[in-house]
């Protein structure tokens, strides 16, 4: 059984292979007997201004085939994963860049990585019928786009029927069934954020002006293995040598946490849970929380992974303007104790109005409450006052 | 794709109706702006779409009727945006069905106007406003149908991290922490609106020049106040407060949480946490716990370094003021200082201070404790931070933090509240009759307060 998924607009679900082999369909031909158009049929064609095509096919990144569904990648799109992803409702990501001819990332050690106009980043967005088996029973429900135009990176949203994706600036809130970790259906809300909403996460402040970031293609968040077909292979490693990544050191590149080896953080040492919890906190929170975000600085609470200032990380902070995010407690963390802690309830409240991440969470992530509390737990206790 | 069901203004063309179905959207109302102008019919029209596909200077014109929104109404990388409904009371952006987190209306762009029209029932800020330059909010309500309760948005109308802001003519209702909440912005004009039935009716949060007159803040658990919190990186100054009417401000504290929750009802005004403030020609009645109160921010936040801020991450200006600074050479702004009040008139308050919570509002239970069955004073001076504290003579008071009550119909306390004993009595109180010597001054250090100069 799929994912039902309702809400405005009915829409096809899909049945999947499961994505870690959609994965390998990057370098591997499909074995589908009646195979989609070889990508050499199809050309990526990205405007150098102005808004995208309606059809998401038009810009000829990439095909979904809804009856074998499986991604069929063009050529120079390259999919790529991150260390510590976001959280989004338990959605699956399929992430992959596109660079113009000739075109390169420039390497920065600290933020996302410059780069040159005509760039596009996709992230497509697949719900698993049953949040026990996320890999298999996926519908594709949409496709962020962020490209690169005259300078400044824009956001589109695209939303899936079927095999073809129309855009959609101004969003979709859907009514979403999946089997839930327990085996019992669980009801829920899905928002395909609205192109401005893009920009409460993606934009940052600087002295000259508001601008649009991606958050994922950072070194950090990009330094570790993934196979492509071609053998597992250093991320960064394969952008440089297919000369799509200029400026890669040759060591001393940051590394995040990779969230899949998280495990039960009980069972975390010290030194490894901090690093886990930080570059959970960084990667879910500090978009919009650290000292240039646009949606955060109003806030001062910074969960950047590089804040080393503890009042700003929320340690015994009382909130600003939290209004009823609060949960009725005092103070962001209270050390030792997560659960009078505000960053703990408004990662479990699915009170509107109070749950955190602002964008994107209906649903608690069992796993990433289950971390931050842990972390919370082990610190050296305070009760602030 | 939703089908688009607007019509468009193009540059010389008027208003064309578009679609096959709304022939009968009139085409008059871009008439009156200045291209580019789109208008969305509340009947079919979809303003996600509109604003979504907003180039700069656009107006966007909303048919009466009511709205019924699935997500918030966003502005996003556009400015000079002007969003205007036909009415207060003809155009409602409804939020009740919204099933996902989201404002009201949230923009974030340079000159941005919101007019004429109500913002109903969003789940969190009704109109919410960030990191822009130019703002104007007028003739617009936010208010949550259910009347006053934990379960509403937090702000109506909110400006924050704005400068040159004014808001006017507007209304803000039933929000569970401030109806009007002006936090982190400079230049604002706050005048002839009306705040009632939330927890706060007004607050000026950490902002530097502002003139909030001509308002209403009535039955609210706290009328209309002035603070800096702590961790904010603009020192708030130069607010001046006048011509308002700030009336039985006695409803129980609802809020869920914060900082508000801590405000006890029937308060009038407070200042905390601030400084060059002037309080004059204000009508005060019925506020049953008190009218003024001139707090220290060590009050909520005692811990100093959390008001401690390195100068090179400040926002906004001194102006005439010389900032606080901490052994380190970081500046502070706990310290209240620098407060003028004068001329206002006063009936009713002080004869009811709130007791409902010992520990979270606890000066409401001071003041009852304090002043039993005696009416509170119009003014109450928490005194901390003054050098010398004496209850008998004015010359054993130190008025180191330039507090100036400065017209003889009002009524003054200093609690010293640093020193009270566990059950306080009046008479360890500096309680002196008019002229309030030494805190008789009738200027602020630096002279006038600066007004917000506006475009």
């Amino acid at each position: 059984m799929g994912a039902s998924v309702g809400g405005p607009r009915q829409r096809g679900w899909a049945r999947t292979t499961g994505w870690t082999a959609v994965v390998l369909l990057a370098a591997c031909p499909s074995a589908d007997p009646d195979p989609e158009p070889t990508p050499a049929d199809w050309v990526v064609e990205v405007p150098a201004s102005g808004p995208l095509p309606e059809d998401l096919a038009d810009l000829g990144l990439f095909r979904w085939d809804p009856s074998t569904e499986e991604f069929t990648w063009n050529d120079g799109v390259v999919p790529y994963d991150l260390n510590s992803p976001l959280f989004s409702d338990y959605a699956e990501k399929a992430r992959a860049l596109w660079l113009p001819e000739g075109g390169a990332m420039t390497y920065d050690g600290n933020d996302a990585f410059a780069f040159p106009d005509g760039a596009v980043l996709l992230k497509n967005f697949l719900l698993p019928a049953d949040l026990r088996a996320p890999d298999e029973d996926l519908t594709l429900i949409e496709t962020r786009i962020l490209v690169k135009q005259e300078g400044r990176w824009q956001a589109w949203p695209y939303v899936w029927d079927g095999d073809s994706a129309a855009l959609d600036p101004s969003g979709e809130v859907i009514d979403v069934s999946v089997v839930g970790h327990d085996g019992e259906p669980v009801a829920f809300t899905y928002l395909v954020p609205q192109r401005n909403q893009c920009a409460q996460c993606h934009e940052l402040d600087s002295d000259d002006g508001r601008y649009i970031t991606p958050i994922g293609p950072k070194a950090r968040h990009l330094n570790r293995d993934e196979d492509l077909g071609d053998g597992p292979l250093n991320q960064l490693t394969r952008f440089a040598a297919l000369g799509m990544l200029d400026g890669l050191p040759g060591d001393g590149v940051d590394v995040a946490w990779d969230a899949r080896t998280t495990g039960d953080p009980a069972l975390l040492g010290d030194e490894d849970l901090n690093e886990a919890a930080r570059d959970y906190l960084d990667i879910n929170c500090a978009h919009c929380h650290n000292p240039a975000g646009v949606n955060g600085i109003s806030s001062q609470l910074f969960l950047n992974h590089d804040n080393e200032n503890d009042f700003n990380l929320g340690i015994c902070k009382a909130p600003g303007s939290a209004g009823e995010g609060t949960g009725g407690f005092s103070y962001d963390i209270v050390p030792g104790n997560p659960d009078e802690s505000i960053l703990v309830y408004r990662m479990v409240t699915d009170e509107l109005g109070a749950i955190m991440p602002l964008l994107g969470r209906s649903l608690v992530h069992e796993e990433g409450v289950a971390l931050v509390s842990e972390w919370i737990r082990r610190m050296e206790p305070d009760d602030c006052e | 794709m939703r089908r688009l069901a607007l019509v468009l203004a193009l540059a010389a063309a008027g208003c064309p109706t578009a679609g096959d179905d709304d022939d009968s959207v009139p085409a008059e109302p871009c008439d009156a702006y200045a291209a580019p102008c789109t208008y969305v019919d509340a009947d079919d029209g979809d303003l996600l779409d509109v604003v979504n596909s907003l180039t700069d200077g656009t107006t966007v014109l909303l048919s009466a009727g009511t709205f019924a929104m699935d997500n918030e109404v966003t502005i996003n990388g556009v400015s000079g945006i002007s969003l205007i409904g036909a009415g207060m009371d003809e155009t409602t952006l409804d939020f009740s069905g919204m099933t996902v987190q989201g404002n009201g209306v949230f923009a974030v762009g340079d000159d941005f106007l919101i007019q004429d029209l109500t913002v109903t029932d969003s789940p969190k800020d009704g109109i919410r406003v960030e990191d822009s330059a130019g703002v104007t909010m007028r003739r617009v309500r936010a208010t949550w149908a259910l009347g006053p309760s934990s379960s509403n948005g937090a702000y109506g109308l909110y400006p924050v991290r704005v400068s040159d802001v004014l808001i006017e003519d507007s209304e803000a209702t039933n929000a569970s922490d401030a109806g009007i909440y002006v936090g982190q912005c400079v230049n604002a004009i706050v005048r002839n609106n009306l705040a009632a039935r939330n927890v706060a009716g007004i607050e000026i949060e950490n902002t530097q020049y502002a003139d909030v007159y001509g308002n209403t803040a009535e039955d609210n658990t706290g009328g209309l106040v002035v603070f800096d919190l702590p961790g904010n990186p603009i020192v708030g100054h130069d607010v001046y407060i006048h011509d308002n009417t700030i009336r039985a401000n006695n409803r129980a504290n609802f809020a869920p949480g914060g900082t508000v929750a801590r405000v006890p009802a029937g308060t009038g005004t407070f200042a905390m946490a601030s400084r060059r403030v002037e309080i004059a020609n204000n009508t005060y009645e019925n506020n049953d716990t008190g009218d003024i109160a001139i707090l220290s921010g060590l009050v909520v936040e005692s811990d100093e370094s959390a008001w401690a801020h390195a100068e090179e991450d400040l926002v906004g200006d001194p102006g005439v003021l010389t900032y606080d600074t901490d052994g380190d050479g970081n500046v502070t702004n706990f310290r209240t200082h620098d407060i003028w009040i004068h001329d206002n008139s006063h009936s009713g308050s002080g004869t009811n201070p709130d007791t409902s919570d010992i520990e979270v509002r606890e000066f409401g239970f001071l003041l009852a404790v304090l002043f039993g069955s005696t009416p509170v004073d119009n003014v109450i001076y928490d005194g901390i931070g003054e050098s010398a504290f004496d209850p008998d003579s004015a010359a054993g008071n130190s008025n180191d933090n330039h507090i100036c009550v400065a017209t003889s119909e009002e009524s003054f306390i200093n609690v010293d509240a640093a020193n009270l004993a566990a059950v306080p009595q009046l008479e360890d109180t500096y309680r002196p009759p008019p002229p309030f010597t030494p805190f008789d001054c009738d200027s602020l250090t630096g002279g006038a307060i600066q007004l917000p100069s506006m475009d």
